[in-house]
């Protein structure tokens, strides 16, 4: 297992721009700006990140409580994604999937400082991103069998010799 | 002009490729028809758009039952409507172009990426390790125009299968309107055999006990032999 970067260990909040997002998100639902604007207040500074060794806990929410839990080798797809307000405020979202059977993302990262570099981090530990244990185990197996095949040439020789 | 409009809406410039060997990398583009099939999409639903307007529009006074005051605002506000659509016309044909010219499909040794859109942009990285399967549609107009969709699944699940089997889900990844559906599709394929163990399938076992016990079996032998 290895360490995590101490650059994305050390995160745990989204940044302040997300806020200004969110504002901006609820203006655009008109009449029911207020309402809007209120949960997605809560959901701003309740939102809290941490990334592990293993994988990656996020939690939100004050009334409505939402923990994610969710493990790096789990990983299927990534998708980052933004919109065009999003780009001007220098954010981005990285929704993530596991082979969970809904169609919505299983966590959706918000408000990073770099999301490049997350989503390349967590590419790194994805499924697949690395050579597979698998093939060493294969190799293995394939060096036995050959040292097997050796032994008997050395058997046969001095069967022969004897 | 479209170059100004992007800079205005800060579209990143070409996708960087996932990690693999850097030889193995293949970036693929949509086929040139691509382009025309988009105008062609553009051009029905946007003449649906604006006949519809229009067809409301002519039915309004013939709503029973409508004070009188009523009537000039919806008909205002249709009016708005119509012309809002039509002004957005030049607009929104750019953005076919430009939809067209900013697709990236990245192929490599291990992964694929690919990158789409204008407004809403989007990266999607999948590792071939995750792949369920492939499949290549085409409506007739992209058959007519040498164009298909290839889809890349992996594991999940999502919408309900529409007529024509496309799914809402974001388990998956298009290579949409590529004139190399099969090429690249062959070219998966020949990857995903690196991954015996691709998908959530239990991998084909490994006698690594048979192994070790032939060895075994070989150096008593070999012991017998030489006492």
């Amino acid at each position: 297992m290895q360490p995590v970067p101490p650059q994305i260990a050390s995160i745990t909040r989204p940044v302040d721009r997300l806020m200004t997002y969110y504002v901006l998100t609820a203006g655009a639902t008109f009449v029911a700006f207020p309402v809007t604007l209120v949960v997605l207040y809560f959901r701003y500074h309740t939102m809290r990140y941490e990334f592990s060794n293993e994988g990656i806990r996020m939690s939100w929410g004050l009334l409505f409580r939402n923990e994610v839990v969710l493990n790096y080798a789990r990983i299927q797809d990534i998708h980052l994604r933004s919109n065009a307000v999003e780009r001007a405020l220098g954010l981005a979202r990285i929704e993530i999937q596991t082979a969970s059977g809904s169609s919505s993302s299983v966590m959706t990262l918000e408000g990073l400082v770099d999301h490049d570099r997350m989503r390349d981090f967590l590419y790194s530990r994805m499924r697949g991103a690395t050579a597979a244990k698998h093939d060493s185990e294969a190799g293995l197996a394939g060096v036995l069998h050959e040292v097997a095949q050796e032994l008997r040439a050395v058997r046969v020789a001095l069967e022969k010799r004897a | 002009m479209s170059q100004y409009l992007l800079r205005l809406l800060r579209v990143p410039p070409e996708p960087s490729a996932p990690d693999g060997s850097s030889e193995s990398i293949r970036i693929f583009r949509a086929g040139r028809n691509y382009y025309r099939w988009r105008v062609v999409v553009w051009a029905m639903t946007r003449l649906a758009g604006i006949l519809g307007g229009i067809v409301a529009l002519a039915f309004i006074p013939f709503i029973p039952g409508t004070p009188a005051w009523v009537r000039p605002i919806t008909i205002g506000v249709e009016v708005l409507a119509i012309a809002a659509l039509a002004a957005a016309l030049p607009f929104s044909f750019m953005l076919q172009r430009l939809n067209y010219e900013l697709r990236w499909y990245i192929v490599t040794d291990r992964s694929l990426r690919i990158r789409s859109g204008i407004w809403s942009v989007e990266e999607i990285t999948m590792t071939f390790a995750n792949i369920q399967d492939l499949r290549i549609a085409a409506g007739p107009l992209q058959g007519w125009l040498g164009l298909a969709d290839l889809e890349v699944r992996s594991a999940g699940g999502g919408g309900a299968a529409g007529p024509h089997g496309e799914t809402g889900t974001s388990h998956q990844a298009r290579f949409e309107g590529v004139d190399n559906a099969e090429e690249i599709r062959d070219l998966i394929v020949e990857r995903l055999r690196q991954y015996r163990d691709a998908g959530i399938g239990d991998a084909p076992a490994i006698n690594m006990a048979g192994a070790s016990a032939e060895l075994l079996a070989e150096a008593r032998a070999l012991r017998a032999a030489v006492s």
